[in-house]
């Protein structure tokens, strides 16, 4: 069979590194990416650990990368892709790495720091400059007065003594949300005064550190008095002002303005410089930190890994345990012996037995990755558990296409599907971030098979975008009903709605060969046909569904040498269902064979027989479908019942008979079992039963845990129950079947009928109906994908995937067991 | 059963079951009983092909198995769902409601 069947076998495998050899024996199985190591100092904490040195190393210079990509981000550029494969480097060279990406850190932070302080000290210059240079035209007029203006009052203000009438000037610059503040206090406090004159500047100027323009107001403050101005300088140190000295002349300002502008000019140029000698060092770095970052990000994750080996001095060597799938045994061993005969020492690697449950490994290449990921989205198989996913490929598309059956959307969706695959190495879809489309994109291979067998569905519901097609003629004669009924014109007139008589000859020609027969969509009643006939559909699958499961459940018990099981649990499961509701799909089955026509009046109904079959009872109306059809069904019932108490009762017994002579032999030897079981991974849900599924080879009945009696009751009796009222609920659970496929067939009828069938009538003109069905056409399109396509597709996923996790694999999968996630540095190439 | 039908159509509309109207002079296609066993022996066949031939000639190869399971799968899942569809319809108990306009023309346009 396939190797997708059960997992692969999966050994134990213990290598013995030579510390010369161990780094490059690790780096190279890295690369492989075949072993998963265990870790063998669990109880050590992080820092005890040996090679803790070496893996804070890495982490500090991973460190300083993560500076170095900051600077890179914040110059916007884009770190290109390391190319071509980078092995973890040798542990010498991390030094000469280390030492590399210091100096660029250093130079780095050094031009950094040099463009920050050029740049304020340009800002101060270009501030100062823009006070300088804005007009505060009347005050400066006003300076010039001999004070013969309105101030005049403002001299013989009751200030005291006369200070010296000298005007003097501070001016400086204020970020504007603070000017109203600054003007208020200044007013308040040096009331009459002074003058002050707000003035904002023309153009923002940049911002220093952020870069953003910022808006400023310059202020020029006239005053007289010394203490004024004293106050003035304090509050507008308190309001961190920008003060620069403002001359009186015009001249000298005009002087002071043409320095400014030489200074900014020249510092500009320095600037320049800078940032050039900035965009070398960013050269620099875009060369050195792609590489870099993954020959440490492989080094710190070869170290990590020999961390978790043990040391043997005597040998002078590392220990470590991994798991291995045994096909790889050979590679494995062929990767050791190279990278270790180099250093002149040799590693080996050796199968060991083991107790505990192997991780389990399943093999997928691109097609099946997608199936398998959704069984494994439920859970990981046990190791060497029958594995559902091969069935699924083909079971789960098909469920999905009878809840999603037309032809139209099926087709649009494979065509869909198929431009994915197509375009599937193509580098730019490859790399394309957005989620919703690399969850589409990797399940492509699911969408097209699910879109195949939508179209094979479509076809046998006779569906496409809801209409019918007759690729056959119908097996339904109007005529001769017409005919035989004697249906006139005037007939036809006063009857709206006429039903045709299939026991009236000539009516009924026929099976339609493929699918429901065209006339049913033309049928006012088409509703009774299809819900009769989807319902049992939806029973008949589910009941074929789950006896498959219970007949996969036959593998698992085989192989585990549990062959008691196969008597005492799959044949009772089997009698049960097939026995309960495999009848109801016989009585399906035979009523559509034998019940014709003629006697539909009288027909019997299914759902009385099966209720009656239960109740024990009869009802009159309802004629048998067959002769001694109650004596069959009582046969049936109990026995189906019988099956309950061997289902619950049986494996126990059998398991505690089995153990009782070995429990009695042996009490003292319980103690080192019980340690031995505590190995044992905390998984296993009984006792009992995980060293059952252990002994996968077979292994001897005296290294068998602990049987608890009341466990092993308990677990049988939660199967029984699960397994019997399971039965009904989950044969019900498969009428969503019938419940989706009606509604999209309903919403398919409803948007046609709504929207392009009223379109289609529209205008008996040629061009009115060509121009009115162009926009009617797009929201058509426009409706059934984003109704029918992507909300119904969605919900006919999420239904069929639930049919599959809980109805299906419940009668079999327990989904317990955990991935082999193999030590490997794929990750980091990506 | 000759019925005189004023109004619609020519007066020629009594229909034999098999073969055409010859008295129309015209070629129409026959209502033809649809068999059950040709349909069945057909359909079985094909399946049969895919899901117990098929595996035969898969070529060897890792993902042998897996390609077997799936033409198995296949043609079961088919197979059943064709059959119900057929047996579903093989008896019915009761037959399309239609509308008058439907019959008016269905009447003409299918026969």
């Amino acid at each position: 069979m396939g190797s997708m069947f059960r997992s692969e076998e999966v050994a134990l495998v213990q290598l013995f590194l030579p510390t010369a050899a161990a780094y490059t024996c690790v780096s190279r199985l890295g690369e492989l990416g075949l072993v998963e190591f265990r870790d063998l100092n669990a109880s050590v904490s992080a820092f005890q650990r040996r090679f803790v040195v070496d893996v804070r190393r890495c982490e500090e210079l991973e460190k300083t990368f993560t500076f170095l990509q900051e600077e890179v981000r914040r110059a916007g550029l884009v770190l290109p892709p390391p190319e071509g494969r980078l092995p973890a480097p040798p542990p010498r060279d991390l030094l000469r790495i280390q030492e590399e990406t210091e100096r660029l850190a250093q130079e780095l932070r050094d031009v950094r720091g040099n463009q920050q302080a050029l740049r304020a000290q340009l800002h101060q210059l270009q501030l100062h400059a823009a006070v300088l240079g804005q007009g505060h035209g009347p005050q400066l007029a006003a300076a010039h007065t001999d004070g013969t203006s309105e101030r005049m009052p403002l001299l013989q203000a009751p200030g005291g003594p006369h200070q010296d009438l000298r005007v003097n000037f501070v001016a400086g610059a204020v970020e504007p949300h603070k000017a109203p503040a600054l003007e208020r206090l200044l007013w308040r406090a040096c009331r009459g005064f002074l003058i002050a004159s707000f003035r904002e500047l023309e153009q923002p100027l940049e911002h220093p550190v952020t870069g953003e323009p910022a808006m400023w107001m310059t202020f020029l403050i006239s005053y007289w008095g010394e203490q004024i101005g004293q106050k003035i300088r304090k509050i507008t140190d308190c309001f961190h002002c920008h003060v620069f000295p403002f001359l009186e002349q015009e001249e000298a300002r005009r002087g002071a303005l043409r320095q400014l502008q030489q200074q900014s000019q020249e510092l500009q140029e320095v600037l320049g410089e800078t940032e050039r000698f900035l965009s070398q060092v960013l050269g620099r770095v875009l060369q050195l930190l792609p590489p870099g970052q993954v020959q440490v990000h492989k080094m710190k994750a070869v170290y990590l890994a020999l961390n978790q080996c043990s040391v043997s001095t005597t040998h002078k060597c590392l220990i470590a345990e991994a798991w291995c799938s045994v096909r790889d045994l050979p590679a494995l061993q062929e990767a050791l012996r190279d990278s270790s005969t180099e250093e002149g020492v040799s590693a080996v690697a050796h199968r060991i037995p083991c107790r505990d449950m192997p991780p389990t490994l399943i093999r997928t290449n691109r097609f099946t990755a997608s199936f398998q990921g959704i069984v494994d989205a439920y859970g990981v198989g046990r190791y060497q558990e029958v594995n559902p996913a091969p069935y699924t490929i083909i079971t789960f598309p098909f469920l999905f296409a009878v809840m999603f059956g037309d032809v139209g959307h099926g087709l649009l969706m494979f065509l869909f599907a198929l431009a994915m695959v197509l375009a599937e190495n193509r580098p730019a879809v490859k790399a394309a971030q957005n989620e919703i489309w690399q969850t589409f994109f990797r399940g492509r291979y699911l969408l097209l098979l699910m879109g195949l067998f939508s179209i094979y569905t479509g076809f046998i519901y006779n569906e496409c975008f809801s209409r019918a097609t007759s690729i056959f003629p119908s097996g339904w004669s109007v005529a001769a009903m017409a005919n035989e009924s004697g249906w006139s014109d005037a007939f036809l007139a006063q009857h709206a709605m006429l039903t045709l008589d299939p026991n009236v000859t000539g009516v009924f020609l026929g099976p339609y060969p493929f699918g429901i027969d065209p006339v049913w969509s033309l049928a006012a009643n088409h509703l009774s046909f299809l819900n009769s006939f989807k319902m049992k559909m939806s029973v008949i699958l589910g009941v074929v569904h789950m006896a498959f499961g219970v007949v996969l459940g036959i593998f698992n018990h085989v192989h585990f040498g549990q062959r008691h099981r196969l008597l005492l649990e799959t044949l009772p499961e089997l009698t049960f269902l097939l026995g309960l509701f495999g009848y109801l799909v016989f009585l399906v089955i035979y009523k559509w064979l034998c019940v014709s026509a003629a006697s539909a009046a009288s027909a019997p109904s299914i759902l009385i027989h099966f209720i009656n079959m239960f109740l024990f009872s009869h009802s009159p109306t309802n004629r048998p479908l067959y002769p001694r059809q109650e004596v069959v069904q009582a046969t049936l019932v109990v026995l189906a019942l019988a099956m309950v108490p061997i289902l619950l009762l049986g494996t126990p017994l059998h398991l505690l008979r089995r153990h009782r002579p070995h429990l009695r032999r042996r009490p003292a030897g319980r103690q080192e079992e019980d340690k031995a079981g505590l190995l044992d991974l905390p998984d296993a849900s009984v006792n009992g039963w995980s060293s059952d599924e252990e002994k996968a080879g077979g292994l001897d009945d005296e290294e068998e845990a602990e049987l608890v009696p009341s466990e092993v009751l308990m677990h049988q009796a939660i199967h029984t129950i699960e397994f019997c009222l399971g039965c009904v609920s989950n044969t019900a659970s498969y009428l969503r079947l019938w419940a989706l496929s009606l509604a999209h067939a309903q919403l398919s009828e409803v948007l046609w009928a709504m929207v392009m069938s009223i379109g289609l009538g529209l205008g008996r003109e040629v061009g009115v109906a060509a121009v009115v069905l162009v926009p009617i056409f797009a929201a058509f399109a426009v409706m059934t994908v984003a109704i029918l396509l992507v909300m119904e597709g969605l919900s006919a996923f999420l239904h069929a995937l639930r049919l599959h996790w809980v109805e299906f694999q419940n009668k079999f999968y327990s989904g317990t067991g955990y991935k082999l996630s193999p030590f490997t540095f794929t990750a980091t190439d990506d | 059963m000759l019925s005189a039908l004023p109004g619609r159509g020519p007066a020629h509309l009594q229909r034999p079951l098999l073969g055409p109207a010859s008295h129309l002079g015209i070629l129409r296609p026959a209502m033809t009983a649809h068999s059950f066993a040709l349909p069945v022996i057909i359909f079985t066949t094909f399946w049969g092909l895919i899901g117990i031939a098929g595996p035969w000639f898969v070529p060897k190869g890792p993902n042998r198995g897996v390609i077997i399971t799936m033409l198995v799968a296949t043609a079961v899942c088919c197979y059943l769902f064709w059959l119900i569809a057929i047996l579903a319809q093989l008896n019915p108990l009761f037959g399309p409601q239609l509308k008058n306009e439907t019959i008016w023309y269905v009447r003409f346009l299918w026969e």
